[in-house]
């Protein structure tokens, strides 16, 4: 009884002692947290990095795993809630002690993360949520990276875009009212200023908004001939619609958010949005996609590549991951620290992009691995989003 | 003038939303004094089940007709088992609880089944866009606030001239004296909702080509049919379907001339003010107090 | 033993406040267990609401941002620390939760619940729109670490500020409920009619509700945002608000440790829910289901209507510590003493066209019996209706003393020393016989807030008093054996003499009766008659409204007709008998007139 009382009392002491000394000492297991939403509007985003994820990781524990230890994916939900993102960061650090932790579909959630990380000291990894400060944060050490898009380029990438496209120079911009959209605003105004002009109209909506001719009369009131879209497939075909009931054409550049199935929801009226992308799916796939689409089409019974529902964040999760696993192998331990010093070394082949090296330790804006370079234009054809070059867009250029 | 016809027009047709999501609850509660949370689910599953059936290769009037006959025996299922359980205790909360738990887990469902993305339903009504002195609107967006208005007429009809109308309006004026003329109450309350969830499956149909169907659709539309309802005094049929047409002109006055942000605030603002100054809605029937 | 069984509660709260702490295994475990004690904060406040006021709240999550914005924008802008935040943030959320009770002044049941859904959706909108001062839709980041007085309050410090602040809020407000405002809120969502006639002020009772949820609601805000030391409107949802009502709902609403049991199974269930992934909602509202279906009166509450099943509890109550009953009755409150007078002169009311009171002038004298008698509809009610403030009459006055009380509202009228019971019985009916009695007593209960939270001297004192004057009252009217049973249990003829008993709680100096003798056997009458006598030999003046012939011939002193609205006739019970409008009025012809005057 007295000894059982001792040990209860010693494991107490030692628990406290834990707790006070901090995450520091914590040893880390071989396991990769995944926090996105897998429940809510957004679920096909988590499933999109999970299904990514989970095939790098067979792959890489087919050969063995890394350090000789095989690999684990933790999948936990954010629901798109930023309160959860950070309840599932804490847990995954805490209570998993995985060695890193790849980033959701919200940039809203990205952003409440980016005090928590950076406090634990766990390397985390965005897969799609593109808001620029997520990385940018002016944390040292900072470690947020990410293997997707960032908006601050996106948006360099699309003005120029919209600047080539617009035939009287005036150019609107339209963004939903989330951290997402809203973190783009500085970005697009920035991109302007960079080419010597400014957004004739700027319009919010929310999400599930039915309709939306009020922003698309002020925006045609204010002559746009060309309009930037940052929004959602849902969001996306009503404002379309809405632009066709007030009959008004512009052309439509949008960030990769109506790269779900705009071109199912608005039919015709989808084609000639531009997308940017970083990666796709459809049309012709060289040999690698080929074998890795044959895998997740085999894991989860999918018969198309449209299924396939944001397939840009599948591909960045997959290449995260093997960046991931050879930062560990050059780290030579399941260390957060020394995993984040060995990102910086990391050159990597992947499906994406060729990172050489995934990131820059002495360029902050280089935690960042996909470069603009490999920023891809699409564009909606017949409920098809293709390279713009294989449609009847690409050629007026 | 050109502008604020369109805000009308685009104004009357989500204003035709929320009046038929709140004649759904001006149904239930005219017979039950007691609705179903999860209302907007109910339109949720007409919607979406018209596209898995047009999925699986059904013709689109067949797909629809099976939808709403899903979505009514949704709505019967859901009064006999969470509803009536709870109907005689004194405070709401038993209900109210209940069917949004059903709501949660149909919403869940759904999104699994049907995945976390809109879809379309196909519908002539939405291919082209009719210009109207200058504004647009689809065909479907008019006819919306039409069927509203029909359906509105036919349930008014319904009570006053059929038996079964008035046996609803007995049951909600009394249940026990109704048992007693013989009326089989808890029948008119598996009526009353079946009815009213075969009408949100068929605006589920009916609004899926112009708001696009997914799994989230209801919650949103359902909260606000129901505080539409609840403006426009859920006892009055006319009374809901004004209250509905007027908040959507309203919303998109608001979203026109002040801003898309404050929709939502200025929207459930007024809700709170009506009901201070009408406790039981602009047109519902005041309650006789009585010691 | 039931005195005992809530401080064996708080010790074994208290114990496992401090054990948790230690047996955690990580920090993540240890965050938890304070989320989960931050939760237990706002779903006590709302369990005062929902479970003792019986008013639904679906926007508590609205009052929980408000706090959490109000301590972070102050924490961040102006380098308010933690105890100034919470003051702050308390009174802010306080603020909104009297003007949300407001509305219960004219709104109940699903109006109500929509003007608190409504609330709940202004504020996250409110919160997502206004970025300039609460960040937008991103919220807001970097909320400095809690300190007090300058002393970082950060880790296990942090954990213990939350401890003790939980166990403040279980201790005040298990406390609150068991005082006169807790049984007052039991009584008001029973009979907002016999709540008033015992001179309870319904809506100060509902604001006082609101304002301990919004408060606890708004510290538990301030708390969380220190905690997670960033906030976004996405943690203040509908759903949200949905899972602070199941917090109460689960627990079993009503009870204190329901409250915490609630809170606890709703913060750790989700951690759990995570790992059936996609099914995990379908999960949660297939719980949220079976726990109402099963447990429709929660898990508390469930246990102890089981519990009671093995172990019922007695019915009866100790008659030992009975005391004087004219004492008690007599007992003056208020500077108010001895029998009152009620003029009432020229009365009119009219109902849309029916003028139901047709100038109609009463005089009860002090310490008389007075009958008040007419055919149906004649207007008895209404002019016991008119005079206890529930009808505002059209025209005419009222006077008690000479004092004018025309237009007064109700419960002021009835503090005033006039009692009354109701022709269809308006008792507390899941209230026991004897918190009935309490309830009529509180008039007499000068307590304050405080002196119920801290249970000092004067509100044990106080409580003690009125625990014998209960007792006292229950042997009068010998209801002793029944104490413990629910009134809505009670036997239709110990209904009506539970509901002059809790009229003579409040120790009145007039006693309205309307139709006390309705549907009683003759028997009955017989010991209603002699109560009724003994009451009025204790010097309290009766207004007796009857039918009874015989009841009122053995008992009044006085008699006043009415017919159609009007005094027909007003003199001693013997000459009224033979009053021939009187008898007109009752057999409707001139026949008995005629021979009445031959």
């Amino acid at each position: 009884m007295s000894h059982r009382f001792a040990s209860f009392t010693r494991a107490s002491v030692l628990a406290m002692a834990a707790l006070l000394a901090g995450p520091a000492f914590a040893q880390q297991e071989p396991c990769i947290g995944n926090s996105g939403p897998l429940t809510g509007a957004a679920a096909f985003g988590g499933a999109a990095v999970k299904y990514g994820a989970e095939i790098a990781i067979d792959e890489i524990n087919e050969k063995g795993g890394v350090l000789g230890k095989k690999l684990r994916l933790i999948q936990y939900d954010d629901a798109g809630a930023p309160p959860r993102g950070v309840d599932n960061t804490r847990r995954v650090a805490m209570s998993d002690k995985c060695i890193a932790i790849l980033g959701g579909y919200h940039s809203t959630v990205g952003l409440a993360q980016v005090d928590l990380v950076n406090e634990i000291g766990i390397p985390y990894i965005g897969t799609i949520a593109a808001n620029t400060k997520i990385i940018e944060n002016e944390k040292s050490p900072n470690y947020m990276f990410r293997v997707s898009a960032k908006d601050k380029w996106v948006a360099h990438f699309l003005v120029e875009q919209a600047v080539k496209a617009s035939k009287n120079g005036k150019i609107a911009f339209i963004y939903e009212n989330t951290g997402w959209g809203n973190g783009a605003f500085p970005d697009i105004k920035a991109a302007m200023k960079a080419k010597g002009k400014e957004l004739v109209a700027a319009e919010t909506f929310n999400w599930n908004d039915q309709d939306m001719s009020a922003q698309v009369i002020r925006i045609r009131d204010a002559g746009a001939d060309t309009l930037l879209i940052w929004g959602l497939d849902r969001e996306g075909n009503q404002i379309v619609r809405s632009l066709d009931k007030v009959a008004f054409k512009p052309t439509m550049i949008a960030a990769w958010g109506l790269a779900g199935n705009l071109g199912e929801l608005a039919g015709p009226l989808a084609n000639g949005v531009r997308v940017m992308q970083t990666f796709s799916w459809l049309g012709e796939m060289d040999a690698k996609t080929k074998v890795i689409w044959e895998k997740i089409q085999k894991k989860h019974g999918l018969k198309d590549p449209t299924e396939l529902k944001m397939g840009s964040g599948t591909a960045n999760a997959y290449d995260a991951v093997y960046i991931l696993a050879k930062a560990i192998e050059k780290a030579g331990a399941y260390d957060w620290k020394k995993v984040r010093e060995a990102l910086y070394q990391v050159e990597h082949t992947g499906l994406v992009a060729n990172y050489k090296p995934a990131f820059d330790k002495a360029d902050p804006e280089r935690q960042d691995a996909i470069l603009p370079e490999y920023y891809r234009l699409t564009a909606w054809h017949d409920g098809k989003l293709l390279p713009i070059a294989q449609t009847p867009y690409g050629k007026s250029q | 003038m050109q502008t604020a016809l369109q805000y009308i027009f685009s104004g009357l047709a989500i204003g035709g939303i929320y009046a038929l999501v709140a004649l759904g609850f001006h149904i239930m509660w005219s017979t039950a004094k007691a609705v179903n949370f999860a209302h907007g689910d109910a339109l949720m599953l007409g919607a979406v089940l018209a596209i898995m059936g047009i999925d699986v290769g059904l013709p689109i009037a067949l797909a629809a007709l099976l939808a709403v006959a899903a979505s009514c025996l949704f709505g019967v299922i859901l009064e006999r088992y969470a509803v009536r359980p709870f109907a005689k205790t004194p405070t709401s909360i038993g209900w109210m609880l209940t069917t949004i738990a059903v709501g949660i887990m149909l919403e869940a469902l759904v999104t699994m089944q049907f995945g976390g993305f809109s879809r379309p339903l196909p519908s002539p009504g939405v291919d082209k866009a009719l210009n109207i002195l200058g504004a647009g609107v689809y065909p479907q967006e008019l006819l919306i606030p039409a069927v509203a208005v029909a359906v509105m007429l036919g349930f008014v009809w319904m009570q006053r001239s059929t038996l079964i109308g008035r046996a609803m309006q007995a049951v909600a004026f009394d249940r026990n004296a109704a048992a007693l003329m013989g009326i089989d109450v808890n029948r008119m309350f598996a009526i009353s909702f079946g009815l009213a969830s075969a009408l949100g499956g068929a605006a589920g149909i009916l609004v899926a080509p112009v708001t696009q169907a997914s799994a989230q659709m209801g919650l949103i539309l359902g909260l606000k049919g129901f505080a539409v309802a609840i403006i426009g005094g859920v006892t009055s049929a006319p009374g809901v379907v004004i209250a509905g047409l007027a908040f959507g002109i309203i919303e998109k006055f608001v979203e026109g001339y002040i801003s898309t942000a404050a929709r939502e605030i200025i929207g459930f603002s007024i809700a709170i003010l009506v009901l201070l100054i009408y406790p039981q809605g602009l047109f519902g029937k005041r309650e006789v107090f009585k010691v | 033993m039931s005195a005992r069984l809530p401080l064996f509660g708080f010790g074994l709260f208290l114990a496992f406040l401090v054990v948790v702490p230690l047996t955690a295994t990580n920090e993540y475990e240890l965050r938890l267990f304070m989320l989960f004690l931050i939760y237990a904060v706002v779903a006590l406040g709302l369990n005062i609401l929902v479970g003792l006021t019986g008013l639904v709240s679906l926007g508590q999550a609205g009052l929980f941002a408000l706090g959490a914005y109000t301590g972070a924008i102050l924490a961040v802008r102006l380098g308010f620390d933690l105890v100034s935040a919470s003051i702050a943030a308390i009174i802010i959320a306080s603020l909104f939760g009297a003007l949300l009770a407001y509305p219960t002044v004219r709104v109940r049941g699903v109006y109500l619940a929509v003007i608190t859904i409504a609330f709940g959706m202004i504020v996250e909108n409110v919160a997502i729109e206004w970025q300039g001062l609460t960040g937008g839709p991103m919220g807001i980041t970097g909320i400095p670490k809690p300190s007090a007085f300058g002393i970082p309050m950060t880790g296990f410090r942090y954990y213990t500020v939350l401890a003790v602040v939980l166990f403040a809020v279980v201790v005040v407000t298990h406390n609150l409920k068991r005082s006169k405002y807790g049984r007052a809120m039991l009584a008001v969502s029973q009979s907002e009619t016999a709540a008033k006639s015992v001179g309870l002020n319904v809506t100060g009772i509902r604001t006082l509700a609101f304002v301990i949820a919004a408060a606890t609601a708004g510290l538990a805000g301030v708390l969380y945002a220190f905690l997670n030391s960033y906030i976004s409107p996405d943690t203040f949802t509908f759903s949200d608000s949905i899972r602070f009502l199941l917090m109460v709902v689960l627990g079993g609403a009503g009870t204190t440790s329901g409250a915490l049991i609630g809170a606890f199974i709703l913060t750790y269930l989700p951690e759990y829910l995570q790992q059936l992934q996609y099914w995990q909602k379908f999960a949660y509202g297939l719980l949220l289901a079976v726990v109402m279906f099963v447990l429709p009166m929660g898990i508390v509450g469930t246990a102890v209507v089981v519990f009671r099943r093995f172990v019922p509890r007695g019915r009866s109550i100790d008659m030992g510590n009975a005391v004087n009953i004219e004492a008690v009755v007599r007992q003056s409150v208020a500077g108010q003493t001895g029998s009152a007078e009620l003029v009432a002169s020229n009365l009119t009311i009219r109902f849309g066209g029916l003028t139901a009171l047709n100038n109609v002038s009463i005089r009860v004298k002090p310490a008389q019996i007075h009958a008040l008698i007419g055919p149906n509809g004649a207007g008895k009610s209404t002019f016991v209706n008119s005079v206890t403030g529930f009808y505002v009459p059209d025209e005419g006055r009222f006077e008690l003393d000479g004092v004018n009380l025309t237009g007064q509202a109700s419960y002021l009228i009835a503090r005033k020393g006039l009692a009354r019971t109701f022709q269809n019985t308006e008792l507390f009916g899941d209230l026991t016989v004897f918190e009935n009695l309490m309830v009529g007593y509180q008039r007499r209960l000068g307590y304050t807030l405080l002196d119920a939270a801290l249970r000092t001297g004067r509100f044990r004192r106080q409580e003690e008093e009125c625990r014998r004057a209960a007792i006292s009252i229950l042997a009068f009217v010998g209801l002793g054996d029944f104490a413990h049973e629910k009134a809505r249990f009670l036997p239709f003829g110990l209904q009506r003499r539970l509901e002059i008993a809790r009229a003579l709680a409040a120790a009145p100096r007039l006693l309205l009766l309307d139709e006390p003798a309705a549907g009683l056997t003759t028997q009955e009458i017989e010991e209603l008659a002699g109560m009724i006598r003994q009451i009025a030999s204790f010097g309290i003046s009766i207004l007796l409204i009857e039918h009874h012939v015989d009841l009122i011939m053995s008992v009044a002193d006085q008699v006043t007709v009415l017919d159609y609205g009007a005094v027909i006739a007003s003199d001693t019970p013997a000459s009224v008998q033979n009053d021939p409008r009187v008898i007109e009025a009752y057999f409707g012809t001139a026949t008995v007139l005629e021979q009445a005057v031959s």
